[in-house]
């Protein structure tokens, strides 16, 4: 940790210092979570090159606000994050859903014939599967991108959303069962 | 990584995402999924479609026109240093001004028989023309400062 931390100091000194080749290392290095994270939230790829490069220059102007307390993937993130947001605001696309339902009684018991490899070999299961991730709402979305694909922690996305841990495990709950019902109604086999 | 975080009030709550996240770790660690149970499972495919790379990128020399485009820009530094000159030569005209009204108000009654001296006698047309000449001479002069300065403030 402390080694990755030192390392991202060096780079942000390198490309303060206007080093050839620092700053465009430091784009190259963080582009893929940019992309990830507005992609995500926005869902048109042209939308996100135009935000992701927005994001850079937020990024390079503010480079000497970065004090080091967290991860530059998180801060740089955190940018990235808050970009796409002012964009969903500004186009008035809710972030999340203005009421999310808890007290459904969960079901714990499911059959137990559901074969892991032939389901992900189906492309109707697969294609469905997609389609619900995509019917999520952009937070929830974009927490399970950044869990799953970025393997960032809890403490990590909240860092980079603003928003308190307990609640991006909320979000990640909730919209697993989500994606897990989704599943259960179209290969039919919940108990 | 996330074990600080409290568990769910709601037991079921909590067993629930513990099943959630032995799934994410699983497939993470590409564990044989013959042994899971089957909420593991379910959450396991999950986890696989959401690890997929997900479709579209950035173009192949992205990073490299974002330093070009950056470089061309002047730095924050620049710009300000920029700032403050162009502020510390506003105040400096205003210092003038401000010490220029102090010295006529001082002396201006003693200079003013002297000036009036120099002057045509009041009241003849060649007064009129002067006048009128220094008067266009000034306003161009005082254009033609405003256009450059202008012209330096978008430069």
């Amino acid at each position: 940790m402390d080694d990755a931390h030192a390392s991202d100091r060096a780079l942000v000194d390198a490309a303060l210092a206007n080093r050839p080749g620092a700053f465009e290392r430091l784009v190259r290095e963080h582009q893929g979570l940019c992309w990830h994270i507005i992609q995500r939230m926005v869902r048109n790829p042209e939308d996100t090159r135009e935000l992701c490069q927005d994001t850079f220059l937020r990024v390079h102007q503010c480079l000497h606000q970065y004090r080091g307390e967290s991860a530059l993937k998180s801060w740089i993130g955190r940018v990235a994050y808050t970009i796409a947001l002012r964009h969903l605001q500004h186009k008035r696309i809710p972030l999340a859903e203005a009421h999310e339902d808890d007290g459904a009684p969960l079901v714990e018991t499911v059959a137990d014939d559901f074969d892991l490899e032939s389901a992900w070999a189906d492309a109707e299961t697969t294609q469905q599967l997609h389609r619900a991730i995509e019917a999520l709402p952009p937070l929830q979305r974009t927490v399970l991108t950044l869990y799953y694909l970025e393997e960032n922690t809890i403490p990590e996305i909240a860092h980079i959303t603003g928003l308190a841990s307990g609640t991006i495990k909320s979000h990640l709950f909730r919209s697993r069962l989500r994606l897990r019902e989704a599943l259960e109604t179209r290969t039919g086999v919940a108990a | 990584m996330n074990h600080d975080l409290p568990p769910f009030d709601d037991p079921a709550r909590e067993r629930e995402w513990q099943v959630q996240e032995r799934a994410r770790d699983a497939e993470r660690r590409g564990l044989d999924p013959t042994a899971d149970d089957a909420r593991v499972r379910r959450y396991r495919l999950l986890a696989r479609a959401l690890r997929e790379p997900m479709p579209g990128a950035l173009p192949a020399d992205f990073a490299r026109r974002m330093a070009a485009q950056v470089a061309a820009a002047p730095s924050r530094r620049q710009v300000a240093g920029t700032r403050f000159e162009s502020t510390l030569a506003s105040a400096l005209v205003v210092m003038l001004l401000v010490a220029g009204g102090v010295v006529l108000a001082y002396y201006g009654n003693a200079w003013l028989p002297a000036f009036r001296g120099l002057l045509p006698s009041s009241g003849t047309p060649a007064t009129g023309w002067l006048l009128a000449l220094g008067g266009c001479l000034g306003a161009s002069w005082l254009l033609g400062l405003w256009q450059r300065h202008a012209h330096g403030s978008t430069a």
